[in-house]
């Protein structure tokens, strides 16, 4: 390959820019060009682009000897990637590459923000190169002669595939692939007498930062092609540099509380001596809050302290976005929203606000600063309450050991199947037994059934499979055997909602003159009287009114009794990598080995812990029972997140309650649980084994705790995903009117009368698989049963005990019917 | 649950009707016949059964207080026509010695031959039957009547226990009026911003629970 013409046009583009192919590059052009597919696991900031852009070019200009003249090639290399902002960014480097090296390749980019005009363009000619996000290439394939665009197809590169792999843009990706795979073969197979020239087959490749599965990502990528890809690595590890913002007293720092605000004096010069720093807090509500009280005490930041979260508007949020490239920033409070994207390069330092929650969000956020191969990443952690100084040092131990969480890939799911369905039948139309192969080709569908595929079906034709749903119209089965939307209202509404992207029930917030500044949730807003003040992309604005689905605000004079809005954003619980590390920094604590300057500041606490109860050891579960004027406590510390948390809770007080008739209010955080009784709670440590018990865990689960309305919750995003019901769009709003419902009667209805129904199974698999985390919760059962209990008995709370008894988030059990509850509940508050 | 309002008896029921006896009239909101039709018309897989039940429960009501006349404050059809109207038209004919009086609601845009088809008496918000009025949309100002309403689907929050909030549909009196809870199990629920003074009586399953505190 090195002699070959293509190479040395490589080889010469980079000494253009004075340095040679990283041997991992070099590795991956390789590999493609021999026709292979691949994983190629890299940092950001390393060159990837160029790894997996050449391949592509190199080949074509092997094969093309008059490759410096304009000819219409059509699509060579699709490039998909998660977000609209790394598109534009990967467009233009690759816009340059091809400039610079006089290859006369059209780039183009397409995602929702693409222009009708330009999209039309494109349909017309495809450019060689397509940046394209998962949402728009099934918009693609949902166009008539869709296989045209793709004919030419040599390469299709997944950005970010660790992003997408969690979440079913995922599944999304996976469904394109698998039909983009299947045109490529057919093309090969009836061209063989012609124009293809190099006869290879289509190739995938993945870019993946470091996850735990990430042999299982190259699977999940490649479905049934996975065998004989290879996967490249970049050998050189980025480094990263922890410092925690250690408070000064330990003593008067608070047991709990979640916004850090108290170390604000400790930001200031950290920020001053810092190029640009990030700020990255867990919820937006905090940002809002941290974005102030900064401004507050430090009014010289002004008009170089932004803020950056995902309910504000895209066009303030695009607007940060540039100035922070641009170096004009000192400081962004942001949340997530800034987790992914483009790379910032006058971003230095990083500050985490608050538990992170695992290990792999910790060190990509870290690395949003010192973006160049080589540079070291700067993150500080700042501490919300004292006890989560030992996750400061867990997160240091876990990023020395490499430990890096999973990312669980969505299978089964039917409702982005009925979606991608509908989405083929809105194009040319398919036939069953045609695509079936090819989606059973993926990892996401591979263990589908001959039942569930016949029900899917059915579910887009007939609505069910046992009695017909009257005038049910969406795919029709055309007397040519093909299936397909022929209503033109349907066919259109379905390409408005493909994509898996569930927004929350939001309003618009809008000045009275002009200009969007973000979105809030109805719930928040119904709360709100005209005159009601509250902040949000760092604005204090005034309620004036509600219009058409619009929030009408004003700026307010002061800020005075704002209100901080909160969005109700799923808060992730600790990973279990990231509780397994602490287990084991407790371990040492629990020895008096306090090595960290974290632990070393947090001795006195352990002390108290020790004075009071004990710190566990390795393979000891920690449980207190105490009393307080409140009644009978009984604190369980696994260390596994709050959701396996909320369920062992509730299976807990479950079977006590089995015991003897009991009445539970229950509390959890991410380190602990709490069950609450008004009588002393029966736990003893000869029945501890037995209550933690595996046996029976499917059955006990389900009647401890109310999965049905989990479920119902779930449901929301895959009734949204299937097109049972419609989001909401501004201005086309009063249209659909009544077409309006909500996903929870949907859920109500079928489960009446439609039980069978696959979207209403998937929703309880999901609670099953992501809420309650089953796999997570048996493994601790086990760990649990499998070591030792160490009951104790304080007089007094523990500073374990403390954050989960004032700050955490309660439920109750009980086995009343609803009617008697309500009742007496009617009764008690009289 | 039994009431007098201005020497008049009624009876709230659990399934989202109230009887008159004193004029042998039933009296509901927002049944929106046709819902589930005009959905699986756009696509949208609702089964068949949610206007049967509703029709059902219906007949249940009309048999065990063998009233004269419905009186539906509005919203009784949800859209345009399709297959399901024609269900109603068939269980319609079954009960033709019934009086049907509908106060028209946003929701009522099919065309006048149908309600006449039908047997249904059109009438408008604020149309009267001594001593009460009738008006889809709850009246703003208190006018002097005590007024039957729907349109609004009320909802209430109530303590289920543990700091949890059950949604439950309710019968929302308020200044000098009731706001009837949508009769239609495919609804949803509006919640609602009680006043002090104002009456709640929530829909908890099969039972009907008076609410001393919201």
């Amino acid at each position: 390959m090195k002699k070959t013409r293509g190479y040395k046009v490589a080889l010469d583009w980079f000494q253009l820019k004075n340095h040679r192919p990283f041997p991992f590059q070099a590795k991956a052009w390789l590999h493609f060009l021999d026709g292979k597919h691949g994983l190629l696991n890299a940092p950001t900031g390393y060159g990837k682009t160029f790894a997996l852009l050449f391949p592509t070019l190199i080949e074509f200009i092997n094969e093309n000897d008059n490759w410096q003249h304009q000819k219409k090639n059509g699509l060579q290399l699709l490039w998909i990637t998660p977000l609209r902002a790394l598109a534009k960014d990967i467009h233009r480097a690759i816009a340059e590459v091809c400039e610079e090296i006089g290859l006369p390749w059209h780039a183009g980019l397409r995602s929702g923000d693409t222009s009708t005009s330009e999209r039309q363009k494109q349909k017309r000619q495809m450019p060689e190169i397509l940046v394209i996000t998962p949402e728009s290439l099934h918009l693609l394939i949902a166009s008539k002669k869709h296989k045209n665009f793709f004919k030419n197809l040599k390469g299709v590169v997944v950005d970010e595939w660790h992003e997408l792999l969690g979440s079913k843009r995922g599944v999304l990706v996976e469904l394109a692939l698998s039909r983009l795979k299947a045109i490529s073969n057919a093309n090969n197979v009836t061209a063989s007498s012609g124009n293809t020239v190099s006869g290879m087959p289509l190739r995938i490749w993945g870019i993946s930062a470091t996850i735990g599965n990430l042999d299982e990502a190259g699977k999940v990528l490649l479905g049934s092609d996975h065998e004989g890809s290879v996967t490249v690595r970049v050998k050189k590890k980025k480094k990263t540099t922890i410092k925690s913002i250690l408070p000064d007293e330990i003593e008067r720092f608070p047991w709990s509380g979640h916004l850090g605000i108290r170390l604000l004096h400790k930001v200031y010069p950290i920020i001053e001596k810092s190029n640009t720093t990030l700020l990255f807090t867990n919820t937006r509500s905090q940002s809002e809050i941290w974005f102030h009280a900064l401004l507050d005490a430090y009014p010289d930041l002004a008009g170089v302290l932004a803020l950056h979260h995902g309910s504000i508007d895209r066009k303030l949020r695009d607007w940060v976005e540039l100035a922070l490239s641009e170096g004009t920033l000192k400081a962004v409070v942001c949340t997530s929203s800034l987790d992914l994207g483009v790379d910032f390069r006058p971003v230095d330092t990083v500050i985490q606000v608050g538990s992170p929650r695992g290990v792999a969000r910790f060190l990509q956020r870290a690395g949003r600063s010192g973006h160049s191969p080589g540079a070291v990443s700067k993150i500080y952690f700042l501490p919300t309450h004292s006890l989560e100084l030992a996750e400061a040092a867990a997160l240091k131990q876990a990023v020395t050991e490499q430990t890096v969480e999973h990312r669980l890939p969505h299978v089964q799911c039917f409702d982005v199947l009925v979606q991608y369905l509908c989405t083929l039948a809105v194009g040319d139309g398919f036939q069953p037994d045609d695509v079936l192969p090819e989606i059973m080709s993926t990892h996401c569908f591979q263990h589908m059934t001959y039942d569930e595929w016949e029900w899917t079906l059915a579910f887009i034709t007939t609505g069910g499979t046992l009695d017909a749903y009257e005038e049910y119209q969406r795919v029709e089965i055309g007397e040519d055997g093909i299936w397909r939307i022929t209503q033109r209202r349907t066919a259109m509404r379905h390409r408005l909602h493909i994509g898996t992207i569930v927004s929350d029930a939001v309003m618009q917030v809008k000045y009275l003159s002009r200009g969007y500044i973000g979105t809030i949730e109805e719930w928040f807003i119904s709360k709100l009287k005209r005159g009601d003040k509250f902040t949000l992309a760092g604005r204090t604005l005034e309620f004036v009114k509600i219009k058409d689905m619009t929030v009408y605000v004003k700026r307010a004079k002061s800020s005075k009794k704002a209100k901080v809005p909160a969005w109700l954003g799923g808060r992730i619980p600790l990973s279990s990598y990231l509780g397994k590390t602490l287990r084991d920094v407790y371990r040492q604590a629990a020895y008096d080995e306090f090595a960290s300057p974290e632990m070393k500041k947090l001795a006195p606490l352990f002390a108290l812990q020790k004075e009071r109860s004990a710190v566990p050891k390795a393979g000891e579960t920690l449980i207190e029972s105490i009393k307080t004027r409140d009644g009978h406590h009984l604190f369980v510390y696994p260390f596994e997140g709050r959701l396996v948390h909320e369920v062992m809770a509730s299976l807990l007080a479950y079977r006590l309650g089995q015991m003897q008739p009991l009445t539970f209010s229950i509390a959890m955080n991410d380190y602990g649980f709490e069950l609450l009784s008004d009588q002393p709670i029966p736990f003893s440590t000869e029945n501890a084994k037995a209550l933690f018990s595996t046996e029976h865990l499917f059955d006990d689960i389900q009647k401890s705790i109310n999965a049905a309305e989990m479920a119902r919750r779930k449901f929301r995003d895959i009734a949204v995903i299937a097109g049972l019901i419609f989001q909401g769009y501004p201005g086309q709003y009063k249209k659909n009117k009544h077409l309006q419902s909500s996903s929870a009667l949907i859920f109500n209805v079928l489960s009446d009368y439609d039980s069978n129904n696959l979207l209403l199974k998937q929703a309880y698999q999901e609670v099953f698989d992501f809420q309650l985390e089953e796999a997570r919760l048996r493994s601790a059962l086990e760990r649990i049963t499998d070591g030792e209990i160490l009951f104790k008995q304080p007089s007094k709370l523990t500073p374990l005990s403390f954050p989960i008894k004032v700050d955490s988030l309660r439920g109750s059990l009980s086995s009343e019917k609803l009617a008697a509850r309500v009742k007496r509940l009617q009764l008690q508050a009289g | 649950m039994k009431l007098t309002i201005d020497g008049q008896h009624l009876e709230m029921t659990a399934e989202r009707a109230v009887f008159w006896e004193e004029e042998k009239a039933l009296i509901l909101s927002d049944t929106h016949f046709g819902k589930g039709g005009h959905f699986r018309k756009a696509g949208i897989a609702v089964p068949n059964q949610v206007q049967d039940r509703d029709l059902a429960q219906l007949e249940f009501l009309v048999s065990r207080f063998q009233p004269k006349e419905l009186i539906i404050v509005g919203d009784m059809f949800h859209s345009h026509a399709n297959r399901e109207l024609e269900k109603f038209a068939v269980w319609r004919s079954r009960f033709s010695s019934l009086r049907i009086i509908l106060v028209e609601g946003n929701h009522d845009i099919l065309p006048k031959e149908f309600y006449q088809k039908n047997k249904i008496n059109l009438e408008q918000d604020g149309w009267q039957k001594e001593p009460f009025s009738f008006a889809h949309h709850p009246p703003e100002k208190n006018n002097g009547r005590f007024t039957f309403s729907g349109h609004l689907h009320p909802g209430v929050l109530v303590n289920g226990g543990g700091g949890r909030k059950l949604r439950l549909p309710c019968y929302w009196f308020s200044n000098n009026c009731v706001v009837l809870p949508a009769f239609s199990q495919f609804t949803g629920l509006y919640i609602i911003e009680p006043k002090p003074g104002d009456k709640i009586v929530a829909v908890v399953e099969d039972e009907l629970i008076a609410l001393n505190n919201f």
